[in-house]
This record gives C-alpha cells, sequence and structure tokens, in this order.
C-alpha cells in the first residue's frame, strides 16, 4: 500500500476541531468562572450573614470569636488583615484587635520597670482587662495572642515564649534562647533556680549555665539572692503573679 | 492601725541583696528609698535608729528570713539623704532623720489647719499643735517637735507666724 500525505481536507478538518475544542473550552472555563464568581459571591453573602448575625457573640465571646478565628483561617480568609474591609466594617473586629494591640503596648511599658520586660501572659491579661474597664467584654489568652501576632508588623518589638503550659510576652529587643526559656520554665516551677540545680536537672555543662544565667541577669530580667543558702539563687519577677490592678 | 501596704518587692527575695546589674540595682534603690519613706509616714516615725532599723520589720523580712545588710542600708540611707529626705543626727551616722515632708508643706498643712478653725491673731504652745486634743486625726499631730519649729520657722520666713519663746516654753502665733 502507497502511503499518501494528508491531503488538504484532511488538515482543514484537523484545524477546524481544534478550533471547536479551543472554542468549547474557553467557553465551559468561562461558565465555571461565572459559577465560581456566583458560588463566592453567595459564599460572601452567607459568611456577610454570619457575621452580621453572630456580631454581638463576635465581639463577646472570646470562645466564639477563637471558632470564628479559626474557621476564618481554615478557608484562607483572615478578618484581620485590612482594617478598611467589610470585616471590620461588620464586625469591628479589626479596631477590637488594633486597639487591644495599643493596651498590650502599655501594659508592657507601664509593667517592664518591674518585669524587666517580660511578663507572663496571665498577667498580662489581667492588666489588660483592668486597664480596659470593669465593663468592656472579656480578653482570652488567645485574643492577646492574636493581637501581639499583629504587632509584630511594628517590627520585632514583641515576642511570645512557651514557657511550660503558659505563655512570656517579651517586650524588649534582646533574643532569647532557648537556654533562656528552659531556664526560666525552671524557675516557674520551683520559683527560683541556682546554678548547681540546673547542671543537676537539665545536664547542662557548668559554663552553659552561667552564660545562660548571666544573660538573663544582665538583659534586667533576672535579680540574684546571696540569702538563700550557700549557694546563690535566681529569681525573675515576670514569673510572680501580679495582682496589682495599677498599671505600675 | 491599718496594716501597711507592703510593696512586692518585700516579698520578694533577691529585693534584700544588692542586685549587680546596674540597672537593676537603680530600681532596687528607687523601691527602697520609697518603701523607707512609706513606712517610716506609717509609723508616724521622724528618727530612725540604724542599729534598731537593723532588726525591725522594715529591714528584716522575718517570713521570708532576708535581711538588708547594714552596709545595704548605709546605700539607701545615703541616696535619701543625696535627694533631701534625710538628715544625720550624727557625725557617726546612728541616727537619722526622715524628712518624708518638707518643713515648708508641713508649715503649710498647719497653716490651713489654723485658718480653718479661725486661729489666726491667737497664739498656741507648741505642745497644743503637736500633741493637742484639737489636732488629734491631723496629719501633723505627734509631729517631732524639731521638724515642727522648723514648719513654723519656714511660715515665718513668709511672713505667716511668729515664733517665740516665754518662761521657757515656746509658742506660736499665726497671722
Amino acid at each position: 500500500m502507497s502511503r499518501r500525505p494528508a491531503g488538504i481536507a484532511a488538515i482543514k478538518n484537523k484545524n477546524l476541531a481544534q478550533a471547536k475544542y479551543k472554542d468549547k473550552g474557553s467557553e465551559l472555563a468561562e461558565s465555571q468562572f461565572v459559577q465560581m464568581g456566583q458560588q463566592m459571591e453567595m459564599f460572601k453573602n452567607n459568611l456577610e450573614d454570619f457575621a452580621a448575625k453572630h456580631r454581638e457573640d463576635i465581639r463577646k465571646d472570646p470562645e466564639f470569636r477563637l471558632q470564628f478565628q479559626e474557621m476564618c483561617a481554615s478557608i484562607g480568609v483572615d478578618p484581620l488583615a485590612s482594617s478598611k474591609g467589610f470585616w471590620a466594617k461588620m464586625l469591628g473586629v479589626g479596631d477590637f484587635y488594633y486597639e487591644l494591640g495599643i493596651q498590650i503596648v502599655e501594659v508592657c511599658l507601664a509593667t517592664s520597670k518591674r518585669n524587666g520586660g517580660l511578663i507572663s501572659i496571665e498577667d498580662l491579661r489581667r492588666k489588660v482587662e483592668a486597664s480596659r474597664g470593669r465593663n468592656s467584654q472579656q480578653i482570652s489568652i488567645d485574643d492577646l495572642l492574636q493581637s501581639i501576632k499583629k504587632l509584630k508588623i511594628l517590627g520585632n518589638g514583641f515576642s511570645v515564649h512557651k514557657v511550660g503550659n503558659s505563655f512570656l510576652v517579651q517586650s524588649i529587643p534582646g533574643e532569647l534562647t532557648l537556654d533562656h526559656t528552659v531556664v526560666l520554665q525552671q524557675a516557674q516551677e520551683h520559683g527560683h533556680v541556682t546554678l548547681s540545680g540546673l547542671i543537676q536537672t537539665l545536664n547542662w555543662e557548668e559554663s552553659r549555665g552561667k552564660r545562660a544565667l548571666d544573660f538573663l541577669v544582665k538583659e534586667c530580667l533576672g535579680w540574684v539572692d546571696d540569702q538563700s543558702g550557700a549557694e546563690r539563687s535566681y529569681w525573675f519577677p515576670s514569673l510572680i503573679p501580679d495582682f496589682t490592678t495599677t498599671l505600675t | 492601725m491599718v496594716d501597711f501596704d507592703w510593696p512586692w518587692q518585700y516579698k520578694f527575695p533577691p529585693f534584700f541583696t544588692i542586685q549587680p546589674n546596674i540597672e537593676t540595682f537603680k530600681k532596687q534603690l528607687e523601691a527602697w528609698c520609697s518603701l523607707v519613706l512609706d513606712y517610716q509616714r506609717h509609723i508616724k516615725q521622724y528618727t530612725l535608729d540604724v542599729t534598731e532599723a537593723q532588726n525591725s520589720e522594715l529591714f528584716y523580712n522575718k517570713q521570708l528570713n532576708r535581711r538588708l545588710s547594714l552596709e545595704a542600708i548605709y546605700v539607701v540611707l545615703d541616696e535619701l539623704k543625696r535627694r533631701g529626705n534625710l538628715e544625720w543626727k550624727d557625725k557617726s551616722k546612728k541616727s537619722c532623720t526622715l524628712i518624708w515632708r518638707t518643713p515648708a508643706e508641713w508649715g503649710k498643712i498647719i497653716y490651713n489647719w489654723i485658718c480653718s478653725r479661725a486661729m489666726n491673731n491667737t497664739v498656741c504652745t507648741l505642745f497644743e499643735l503637736s500633741d493637742g486634743e484639737d489636732s488629734e486625726g491631723q496629719e501633723f499631730h505627734g509631729l517631732d517637735k524639731e521638724i515642727l519649729i522648723r514648719a513654723l520657722k519656714s511660715l515665718e520666713s513668709e511672713g505667716k507666724a511668729e515664733f517665740m519663746v516665754f518662761d521657757g516654753s515656746e509658742g506660736v502665733k499665726f497671722f
């Protein structure tokens, strides 16, 4: 059988079919796009309805606020991303966290004289609530963490350290390494730490423990006590619960 | 008497050890200075005997078993002296007068009280002022005589009072 090159007609047919596929394809894409747009619109409406309906709950109830945050996070929406978005308008949540942020900064500054710029999240919560007055809504630990996350935009002034099952909020520049937070954790458990205690419980070299303790004293976070026995002990005001309601 | 409201530092053991970090030490010294003045005001004492004070609850927290060393007490008292809140009574620095209110401030308080009772142009004895029944409940009731005299002298320099001595006792006339 002799092979013949494809005829003109066949090529034309093929081109035609390709063009048709292409048309169909874009048609499909367009309809999908329109559908998507509709879905998005619907979603947005529903979310708006939801937000409007539960506005009070979101504002008042820290538990609910946390769940709403989580829901938004799972679908990739950040209600705090912009203070001008409809979220802020709908909920005032944007404002809520910004306001909270300012109060956090205030409390941290005011208490830094006592604690050297390191405050436990519980103390922070107590003081922020006190400064907001008695009738304002409750603030949860999660609200504070959310707000502090937003404060990071302003630079590295604020960081959160997990110590044991609690958090310490650091409002002074200076890197706390893992060693330092481990020391703080030990101090939280026992009220204070000693060099030999660190060597024993953490299996540290003497120089490692000494370096960590000296750093914490140098950064004004740690105080030394020479009357607790044979060995100097180290104490941290940030870890002592502060029940005073005044800022300073 | 109402219980003295101890600051948080008083229950913080390292407060009784001079801090090696200079920044922390400054905060510590500041806290000690206000504690000494607040405490003295609370117990209405103007004189502080260093040896006695060493074992008083001010510098010795029995519950914590922590005390401020003599050396550290002098650091605090010298700082108070520098701030004008303290005067040594003797060269050997064994006792001192704490001035938690300046004589002029005391004078003003006394003068206001005199005016409120319309006792201008009358003569009172110092005893009446500091220990009389009328002045009971007033802040200057029980005021140290030395400070009282200084307060009145400061009023005198303002032309609001005249300090006088008659028959060995001292009195004052307010204008």
